[in-house]
């Protein structure tokens, strides 16, 4: 097994590992994600049918309405929601979201961005991915 | 204020500013319960919005949701959020086109809005500056009147970074929002300008076109070029820098509606909204209609504004779209309703957000049409 380090932008802090779930798409959690499964319902979404519950959840961007970070936190509430979210670029939904869980249930999640788009080529199902500060180990898949 | 230091730190915000205004959502199908708890714990602190703030449509029908369908259980909680923006001190605007009737702001001026159709019209066409507000933020920038100064707000976040150019030829209804749709998609986390608009889009044409855009991209903003401020030219828009250029076809259009049309199922809706109908679109709708009647078996639902619908009833279109068998319906709006639970299956839109919106989560069949032909369609 063979790992590598990425180094990402931090947008809200901490540990986390789990699963990786790597979504080379847009993302939205807004009806994208059914929150009291965690289940990814988009069938146009290459991670349909997947849970993010517990996953750290990697995607390319952010898309949508104003309405994903709510999303995120009823997810979280129900306690389905991602172990952590990575993204190329930065994602507004998924940083105030884990902000907002964060104030009201204690359980921000870690939300980072600027991950090297290799990761999205690299990484096959199975692989684990630990966030620690602003880096994240991805532990490849046989 | 923890929300907005916390978002403020994430965002690498270097300080908060103040706002004029705010723009928030609160409807049920999108915050949840957790939306209720985060609204009803700033109300029983007793907070007020600190700026004019006006709020997105509600999830059912305010003034008669019992007779459509909607769960009880699923009312009385949009109804607890109603009543929480109530008592902070929140304009019962219940629209997405704040700026179409309630909230003015002027160009250069620094506003906090959530709901993404309308902030790239008012990055866009209006000018003044807000990020795309994300839901809990939107809460808390309002009631301090503050918002973290990073995104739009700075003046080398909104310089366009891709450029693209209309197919030329005249537009339907349904092109403004698959050209909208395209340019979402291909121009991802980069600022777009584009050019090649017909000279006759109207406003409601670039609120269609703007909705369809944030539905598929992350952007917050487009350079309308001949129309948003200072962006006379690509160049402009880019401030100098070459940026990559995309020619959209129509065979990119024809390919939006291929993607937006799920079924070809006889639909038991037809929803036309999301963003809210202005008077003039009402207007068209009613010339449409003219001598037709909606056939059985089919609910023709227009989504507006209270004001759109007041000034609709008063010019005799709301009596001319009831006649033909449509029926209108404000304050609520067809992509924050329970309309699975509503006992609706299949959906005919002109909407590209509304097409994308419902695609999301499969609850119900999407059909994505122009309005002449949905009209033609369902009426006879």
């Amino acid at each position: 097994m063979s790992s590598k380090t990425f180094k990402c932008k931090v947008l809200v802090g901490g540990n986390a590992s789990g699963e990786a779930l790597i979504c080379r798409q847009a993302f939205t959690f807004d009806r994208a994600v059914e929150p009291r499964t965690g289940v990814v319902a988009d069938v146009r979404s290459e991670i349909a049918g997947a849970s993010i519950r517990g996953k750290v959840l990697f995607y390319r961007r952010g898309k949508g309405s104003t309405a994903g970070s709510s999303w995120l936190v009823e997810a979280i509430r129900l306690g389905n929601g991602p172990a952590a979210v990575v993204t190329e670029n930065p994602d507004l939904a998924a940083a105030v979201g884990s902000c907002v869980a964060g104030i009201l249930y204690g359980r921000a999640v870690p939300v980072l961005s600027g991950i090297d788009a290799r990761v999205f080529v690299k990484t096959k199902a199975g692989s684990i991915a630990r966030v620690k500060g602003d880096s994240i180990e991805v532990v490849l898949a046989g | 204020m923890e929300i907005l230091a916390k978002v403020g730190d994430a965002v690498g915000a270097e300080s908060l500013v103040s706002i004029r205004s705010a723009h928030i959502q609160a409807d049920y199908l999108g915050l949840h319960d957790s939306g209720i708890e985060l609204f009803e714990r700033f109300a029983a602190s007793d907070e007020k919005f600190g700026v004019p703030t006006t709020v997105n449509p509600a999830s059912i029908d305010l003034d008669g949701w019992e007779n459509l369908g909607v769960p009880a259980e699923f009312a009385r909680k949009q109804i607890r959020l109603c009543e929480a923006y109530d008592r902070l001190g929140g304009i019962r605007s219940w629209t997405c086109v704040p700026y179409q009737v309630c909230n003015f702001p002027e160009a250069g001026e620094t506003v906090a809005w959530a709901e993404a159709s309308a902030v790239v019209f008012a990055n866009s066409i209006i000018g003044c500056r807000t990020n795309k507000v994300m839901a809990g933020l939107d809460l808390a920038s309002a009631i301090l009147g503050l918002t973290p100064k990073f995104g739009m707000l700075l003046d080398e976040e909104r310089v366009a970074r891709v450029a693209f150019a209309a197919p030329p030829g005249r537009f339907s209804d349904l092109d403004y929002g698959s050209l909208g749709y395209t340019i979402g998609k291909i121009s991802g986390s980069k600022v777009p300008a584009l050019d090649g608009i017909p000279t006759e889009a109207t406003s409601d044409d670039l609120k269609h076109l703007g909705a369809a855009a944030a539905s598929t991209g992350s952007l917050a903003m487009i350079h309308y070029v001949g129309i948003t401020g200072g962006s006379h030219s690509f160049q402009k828009a880019a401030e100098d820098e070459k940026v990559e250029r995309v020619d959209v076809s129509r065979s990119d259009l024809e390919a939006v509606e291929g993607e937006l049309n799920q079924t070809e199922e006889t639909p038991d809706l037809v929803a036309l909204g999301a963003p809210h109908l202005s008077v003039s679109e009402l207007g068209s709708v009613a010339r449409l209609l003219e001598g037709r009647k909606v056939k059985r078996g089919i609910k023709l639902c227009a989504y507006t504004s209270q004001q759109a619908q007041e000034m609709a009833t008063r010019a005799g279109i709301r009596a001319d779209i009831e006649a033909a068998g449509g029926t209108l319906s404000h304050g609520t709006d067809a992509d924050v309703s329970p309309l699975k639970a509503m006992g609706f299956r299949v959906v005919l839109t002109n909407s590209a957000l509304l097409a994308e919106t419902l695609l999301a989560d499969g609850s119900v069949k999407v059909r994505y049409a122009s309005l002449r032909d949905i009209i033609g369609e369902i009426s006879a």
